[in-house]
């Protein structure tokens, strides 16, 4: 579905990305992981169109995706119907007068009556659980309450692919719960979801697959999900996770910490 | 509704959507200005931006100097050995920055040019060519000042020169939030990119949504720095570093000005 071949992206002769090749199948929940700068974002925007390689090939569906055919119109918009980007920064994607016209305003676009827009807006707030939100305006909603607001823009456009840049940023723990079982729910029901994150603690549950990129903008690791968290070494030696070090008794405890699971300390630990 | 997993049954089926022709050029056109300007503001404040190794203190005093000189001179050669001095400096910077330096030169000495024409006509030829020469230098003086310095190194520089402290002030701080709120309606406009889809009947209304949102940003950004400055004990004095060291490439850039004020009160007294 998705394949990326030897890509290349600099930013004013600042390597973002070096010699990235991937292959992305139908149905796939994937996870780009790594350290902040190490490109994640980056490759999001060059899967979504926003940016082209420097070089290499991107093809989506077979087809060879480059700046000159996303030049087209009639290209373009089917390609970014077809892949969906939840940015960030919630607040950068939402634009419109209340959260009823936000969501709306893809389906509209499409053409659908507004009958068809009015069921896909509502089905799309009650399967986010902000119905009660639909005549708010946007920029007057919480962090969760955006995110929530966002997703539900970009899924009223019924994307096979759903990206999102770093999705747990700024939520509080009840939400970030929430969000896993909804993204959970999302693939098993057959969406393509691709996520990046540099925090472990939820990557198993979001994903199957890990990809893990290091500070030299390339990819180290491409693993089920399981396998990679369970190779400290390797998390260690591209910063995500740290050695921790404290005192029980007098006695200095070291250990690793992925936040995956509450740590427990016994005796048998640090005697 | 029939539905898995609490998922809707059109969000499971595959879209059969076929858009129709829409012209969306002026995001697009909007997103390359923006990154234009940002990569122009990304480039200034990178490393290798403060050419010939000059304290700004010197660049900024002798570039306002040598615009003054000009703009005073009566001399025609002097105008011309100013702009034959300028264009050597301009000689030894990279290709990308004289192109677009002489574009914006050549540009404003032809308006320049235009406007002086019926002069020309009336017979005043020589002081038509002599404005156009002095703009012609003056434009390409500052903006040789402007690439090749960081533009924080040129705002810290105003101090020496008795500026009010807040007056800094606020044009450090714009230029740190033209970046930040240009990041960030960039990101709203690729978003509006990505969810255009098809044919937008409004699309001032989508733009003017996201220049609510920015003023919305751009003030709560601004609540936001007012609060930490206080809480950093910000009462209205702008400290900067104001220590002056000279360097061997200051003395050189000294001698040629002092040189070019030689010039010009040589070919004054003739």
């Amino acid at each position: 579905m998705i394949e990326l071949k030897e890509v290349y992206y600099s930013y004013s002769g600042i390597n973002a990305l070096r010699n990235i090749n991937l292959q992305i199948e139908e149905g796939e929940a994937v996870t780009l992981m790594g350290p902040n700068g190490s490109g994640k974002s980056t490759l999001l925007k060059i899967i979504n169109g926003i940016v082209s390689p420097d070089s290499g090939v991107y093809r989506f569906n077979n087809e060879e995706i480059t700046s000159k055919k996303l030049q087209k119109p009639e290209f373009s918009k089917l390609f970014h119907q077809k892949i969906g980007f939840v940015f960030q920064n919630s607040d950068t994607q939402l634009f419109c007068a209340n959260v009823f016209d936000e969501v709306a305003f893809g389906p509209r676009q499409m053409g659908r009556k507004e009958s068809e827009v009015e069921k896909r807006v509502n089905d799309c707030l009650e399967l986010l659980n902000i119905r009660d939100f639909k005549s708010r305006q946007p920029y007057h909603l919480s962090g969760g309450e955006k995110r929530k607001v966002a997703i539900a823009c970009v899924l009223a456009l019924n994307p096979e692919v759903l990206v999102l840049d770093e999705p747990m940023n700024g939520l509080d723990p009840r939400t970030q719960r929430w969000l896993v079982e909804f993204l959970v729910g999302l693939s098993k029901a057959g969406k393509t979801l691709i996520s990046s994150t540099h925090n472990l603690e939820l990557v198993h549950e979001i994903s199957n697959r890990a990809i893990l990129f290091d500070e030299n903008h390339t990819v180290v690791a491409d693993r089920p999900t399981e396998r990679l968290l369970e190779d400290i070494d390797l998390l260690k030696r591209v910063n995500l996770v740290d050695e921790y070090y404290h005192q029980h008794e007098g006695n200095e405890h070291r250990h690793f910490h992925d936040h995956r699971f509450i740590h427990h300390h016994n005796e048998t630990e640090y005697q | 509704m029939e539905k898995q997993h609490g998922i809707p049954e059109w969000l499971i089926k595959d879209e059969n959507y076929v858009p129709q022709a829409d012209k969306d050029t002026f995001i697009n056109k909007s997103i390359l200005s923006l990154l234009s300007v940002l990569a122009r503001i990304r480039k200034q404040s990178g490393d290798h931006q403060d050419k010939f190794q000059v304290n700004a203190a010197f660049k900024v005093f002798f570039t306002l100097m040598l615009v003054t000189l000009v703009s005073i001179s009566t001399n025609f050669i002097f105008v011309i050995v100013i702009n034959v001095y300028l264009l050597v400096i301009l000689s030894v910077m990279p290709a990308q920055e004289i192109v677009k330096i002489l574009r914006t030169s050549f540009l404003v000495a032809v308006f320049t040019f235009v406007i002086l024409l019926p002069a020309v006509f009336w017979g005043n030829g020589y002081s038509s060519i002599m404005i156009v020469s002095k703009v012609f230098a003056t434009v390409t003086a500052v903006n040789i000042l402007s690439y090749s310095s960081k533009w924080n190194s040129i705002t810290s520089v105003l101090k020496r020169f008795f500026l009010p402290d807040t007056f800094i002030l606020v044009l450090d701080i714009t230029l740190k939030y033209i970046v930040m709120l240009g990041e960030f309606s960039l990101d709203m406009l690729f978003s509006l990119k990505l969810r255009s889809v098809g044919n937008n009947k409004s699309k001032y209304t989508s733009l003017s949504g996201i220049a609510g949102t920015m003023f919305i940003k751009s003030k709560e950004m601004a609540d936001d720095m007012y609060a930490a400055m206080e809480c950093r004990g910000f009462t209205g004095e702008y400290r900067i570093n104001n220590q002056l060291k000279l360097k061997f490439a200051d003395f050189i850039y000294i001698t040629i000005n002092a040189g070019i004020i030689f010039i010009f009160v040589y070919y004054g007294r003739i």
